[in-house]
């Protein structure tokens, strides 16, 4: 299970951002280029149609691959209350032969993306992981050296924490608390709930500048 | 990792192997001074597509499995040998095969037994089975060299302990002998060193084998 919220920021504000987070996490960012593939099976295979995601880590020395399944999110008046999305999520690591297997069980590319940016890994309430990242898409197969950003100077920010069915209201309780402090730059909702950009961003952003010192 | 060879037991045309055997190549372990050890248990599954519509016929793989391995207990292994495919992952990739739904478990086998200990030897001596039955299907043999990793060093040790096994097989007149198949690991993407998941492979190309042999059995009944 995991708890999942995401917003979007314009990219010239993301350096702001990521000032903000280093204050608020105070660990060092990891960067991030991942390459996304999601394949879907074919129009007779399993009970019914299924999903799963290919992501293999680019920014490592050697190319490391994940398996990961998104499964469908927590309903009811329960789930209405909970300012982030509880989902199922399960994922598995695996060796670099795993888009050969799914392709021989009968499973087809349905898209792939290119995330690329960075990363804070901390503990705040609960284990979270904020990821800020250009989408971009590839416009040739698998050619990741070639991609373009999906929405050009807008970027994705998630913040997921894995969470389990006896403490998921604590980590969405971790989750949202932590978010109110990244209000002034963005706002964070359940995903496919958009919001947009925040009017304060602009201010927010020159004000965080300023104080690290930074010139515009 | 240590390297390991791993044997299945061939019959002799017309016989099929029963408990007895396994008793006695348990006992030739002892007699060449193994130290038996703890006991020791991998278990295979075979999966089959699923389909919405019965009806439309569909090209899928007939040969795809799954292994747990004792010395990886956090690992999975799939195989589809005539793809000359393998992938190893987290346990985990179980709970999302099951939550996919589009490739079922059909049938699982163990192969379990005792481990012994020989110098630098570690023999695994096991009983090959359905999970839910104690029906003996075959009989199975691990031979593992501890020292070396590279196939290609090791193989004349292997070869000359194996020597010394079979000779003292030949000893108990069993009706049948242990047979080392060598999967081609370069068609799988493996290399010399090696890794759990060359044994998987192994284990895969034991199965095939193990089948055929029931095949021939039942076309010569018949």
């Amino acid at each position: 299970m995991e708890c999942v919220v995401q917003g979007i920021i314009e990219t010239q504000h993301v350096e702001a951002l990521e000032i903000l987070l280093q204050g608020l996490c105070g660990v060092h960012r990891e960067r991030l280029r991942i390459h996304e593939s999601c394949l879907k099976s074919s129009p007779n295979l399993g009970l019914v149609a299924s999903e799963v995601r290919v992501l293999c880590d680019l920014e490592q020395p050697e190319p490391t691959w994940i398996v990961r399944h998104i499964g469908g999110a927590m309903r009811g008046s329960g789930a209405e209350q909970i300012s982030v999305l509880v989902r199922t999520m399960v994922e598995s690591k695996v060796s670099k032969n795993v888009l050969r297997l799914f392709y021989a069980l009968g499973y087809k590319l349905d898209h792939e993306l290119l995330r690329v940016g960075f990363a804070f890994h901390f503990q705040r309430g609960a284990s979270i992981t904020v990821t800020v990242s250009s989408v971009n898409k590839m416009l040739k197969l698998h050619a990741t050296d070639e991609a373009v950003p999906v929405t050009p100077g807008i970027q994705l920010v998630e913040v997921t924490a894995p969470a389990s069915s006896e403490n998921y209201s604590e980590v969405a309780a971790a989750v949202s608390s932590f978010c109110e402090y990244l209000a002034p730059l963005l706002h964070l909702s359940k995903p496919g709930t958009s919001t947009g950009v925040v009017p304060t961003a602009a201010a927010a952003a020159a004000s965080l500048m300023s104080d690290a010192g930074v010139t515009t | 990792m240590p390297l390991k060879w791993v044997f299945h037991w061939q019959p002799n045309a017309g016989t099929t192997v029963n408990s007895q055997m396994l008793t006695e190549v348990s006992q030739c372990a002892e007699s060449i001074n193994g130290v038996k050890e703890g006991r020791w248990k991998a278990t295979l599954t075979f999966y089959k597509p699923m389909f919405r519509d019965q009806a439309v016929p569909a090209e899928y793989p007939r040969d795809f499995l799954g292994i747990s391995l004792p010395e990886q207990p956090n690992r999975y292994y799939f195989i589809i040998r005539s793809q000359k495919i393998v992938l190893e992952a987290d346990s985990s990739i179980q709970m999302i095969m099951e939550k996919l739904q589009s490739y079922k478990s059909r049938v699982s086998l163990t192969f379990e037994g005792f481990q012994y200990q020989l110098g630098d030897f570690q023999l695994r001596v096991g009983k090959v089975a359905p999970s839910a039955s104690e029906n003996l299907r075959g009989i199975v043999l691990e031979v593992e060299y501890l020292p070396l990793s590279s196939m290609e060093k090791s193989r004349q040790i292997l070869d000359g302990f194996v020597e010394i096994w079979q000779e003292a097989m030949s000893k108990r007149s069993l009706p049948g002998h242990f047979m080392h198949i060598e999967p081609n690991f370069a068609e799988f993407g493996l290399s010399d060193h090696y890794t759990s998941q060359h044994t998987a492979v192994q284990y895969a190309t034991v199965m095939a084998q193990l089948i055929s042999a029931v095949q021939t059995a039942q076309a010569v009944r018949n």
